[in-house]
């Protein structure tokens, strides 16, 4: 039976191709910047789906891929139905509130917030009972607050070096992430044996990542 | 059965006649509710998403987006007996991605009464019969919410701590669930026990002396004796081959409290079956019996039942002008009789038509033509 790991481009690519080749499994071929979509390996018993980090969880949860890496990020934005077997431990950095240095805090207006992470934002808030103004952007975040756009952004925040440039700050951390390696549910109870043995290479081989 | 009904009416024929034949009876209903019904029982649906109009006397109305809300609401009180019923009804939903409204097929048992032990064997039983039916390779996951809720309550969870702790649990989240009972300083004892419930999965005599090594006190204990009595009456009657024990399969506390279960079949990426034990539902209705139950989800079956390879047709009778009509009608409902499904044609045979035999009518007789 064929397994299928989706794997992310971008941001997690270059970790994620390291590790799988310090496994035992053999992706020695696969580079962070491979056009190819589908790869195979293992003698074709295994192929890797390089795909966009916010479609790897649809790819898991609609059993296109049995397992997949995908950050937590666009996990809890997605709210797949799949399983969340591990934590890569890599690719870590935090969700933030970041707002302008000398950002002062209207109390009596809805807060008006740009991000990627709408559904994120939300539930953060509303864990609050604060009310939102929600800005969707998909991209140069940053740039809300500066034009009077949004009052803060909450978006991931790995260095820094962007916010500090634009002058803006981080004012509370929403929650950490890192790398996961998710499951589809069916392929957890027909693919027990390969999933098993993907966790236990990547637990060896994260612990000396 | 005539082989013109797809895969998917002959598995809905013979899913009724098993529940027939065991005394399931038809439920029938309204495609609407009252609103207020699925407003009081929000995290029992599977979406929020519920679909409403007004009607002329102004009550706000919902196009049902789940069956058994509705067959408990209209059960009878008392607890002697069983009540066993079935249904095949639409469900509606809205899709906040799709931006559309979806109508899915559902079907599905209830037994509600005296749901004694055997009761709940019949129903799995028939989980696994339904299943089978199928016609592919399956499994039958069981666990009990007895056991999870006794094991979190007596660790010391609060009602809002097992709520966040059972979400971990269900997507099998060891890392986060080790960090969250560290953070509320459970007993590392029981945090041990209740981590160990998200990998405890797997055929059910393998993992069942696992499963009682967390046990810890009665109610674990008795929870745990109520699913290998369960499995050993199915295993007498030998049909317990495709049942897993998964502690991490878990429904919503407000509804279920013992046996539940759901259903997976190998092509379909999300479980085809689901249900369980549902006394506390019951109670909210103000019934004095007990419920049990699953429902099949059609929508999930559709795909990978989709008849697109089949043929159009099983003969395809071609004739010309000036064949004896009379001879052609004849021939052609002789075959359907035959349970054939039969198309007619003049002229020439189509290209795009796929069918498994062709022929021609030549001086009063059909003759076999190659294409």
């Amino acid at each position: 039976m064929m397994f299928t790991i989706a794997l992310p481009k971008g941001r997690l690519a270059d970790k994620v191709c390291r590790l799988f080749a310090k496994s035992h499994y053999d992706t020695t071929d696969i580079q962070p910047d491979d056009r190819r979509l589908v790869i195979p390996g293992e003698n074709g018993h295994v192929r890797y789906l390089l795909v966009k980090p916010s479609d790897v969880a649809i790819y898991v949860e609609r059993g296109a891929a049995d397992v997949g890496i995908v950050g937590k990020d666009t996990l809890l934005e997605g709210e797949n139905d799949v399983y969340e077997l591990m934590d890569l431990g890599f690719g870590k950095c935090r969700m933030c509130v970041a707002a302008p240095v000398d950002f002062r805090e209207d109390l009596t207006a809805p807060l008006r917030v740009a991000t990627k992470y709408p559904n994120i934002a939300k539930a953060y808030y509303a864990a609050k009972s604060r009310e939102i103004d929600i800005i969707k952007l998909n991209g140069s975040i940053e740039l809300a607050p500066i034009l009077g756009l949004s009052d803060v952004i909450v978006d991931l925040v790995e260095t820094g070096t962007t916010l500090k440039q634009n002058h803006l700050e981080v004012i509370e951390t929403v929650l950490q992430i890192s790398a996961r390696l998710i499951a589809n549910k069916a392929s957890m109870k027909f693919k027990d044996t390969e999933i098993q043995r993907l966790t236990n290479t990547l637990r060896q081989e994260g612990e000396t990542l | 059965m005539a082989p013109t009904e797809t895969k998917r009416n002959q598995l809905l024929i013979r899913l009724r006649s098993l529940y027939e034949s065991l005394g399931y009876t038809r439920f029938t209903m309204r495609r609407f509710e009252e609103y207020g019904l699925y407003l009081e029982n929000k995290s029992f649906l599977k979406s929020e998403n519920v679909l409403t109009f007004t009607n002329p006397d102004g009550k706000l109305m919902a196009l049902k987006p789940d069956v058994t809300l509705s067959i408990v609401k209209h059960a009878r009180k008392e607890r002697e007996g069983i009540e066993r019923v079935y249904y095949q009804e639409s469900v509606y939903s809205y899709s906040a991605v799709n931006r559309e409204v979806t109508e899915v097929e559902q079907m599905g048992i209830e037994a509600m009464g005296d749901t004694d032990a055997y009761v709940v064997s019949e129903v799995v039983r028939l989980a696994v019969e339904s299943l089978k039916l199928i016609g592919l390779p399956y499994v039958l996951d069981i666990s009990h919410m007895g056991f999870t809720t006794a094991l979190l309550s007596s660790a010391g969870l609060t009602p809002a701590q097992q709520e966040q702790a059972l979400s971990l649990i269900r997507r099998k989240n060891a890392h986060e669930l080790e960090a969250y009972l560290r953070e509320q300083q459970i007993a590392p004892d029981y945090a041990a026990r209740i981590l160990q419930m998200t990998t405890l999965a797997g055929p059910f005599a393998d993992v069942f002396p696992d499963a009682q090594a967390l046990s810890v006190d009665d109610q674990t204990a008795e929870a745990l004796q109520e699913l290998k009595a369960l499995y050993d009456m199915l295993d007498a009657a030998g049909a317990a081959e495709a049942l897993r024990l998964d502690l991490s399969m878990l429904n919503e506390l407000d509804y279920y409290n013992g046996i539940v279960l759901q259903g997976y079949v190998q092509g379909a990426p999300r479980a085809v079956l689901s249900g369980g034990r549902y006394d506390p539902l019951m109670r909210r209705f103000q019934k004095q019996a007990d419920g049990i139950g699953f429902a099949l989800y059609l929508d999930e079956l559709n795909r990978i039942l989709s008849d697109r390879r089949a043929l159009d047709a099983d003969v395809l009778v071609l004739y010309r002008d000036g064949d004896d009509l009379t001879i052609l009608h004849q021939a052609v409902f002789d075959l359907a009789a035959q349970g054939l499904r039969v198309i007619t044609r003049k002229g020439d045979p189509p290209e795009e038509l796929h069918v498994g035999r062709t022929l021609r009518l030549e001086s009063g007789k059909l003759r076999e033509v190659d294409r």
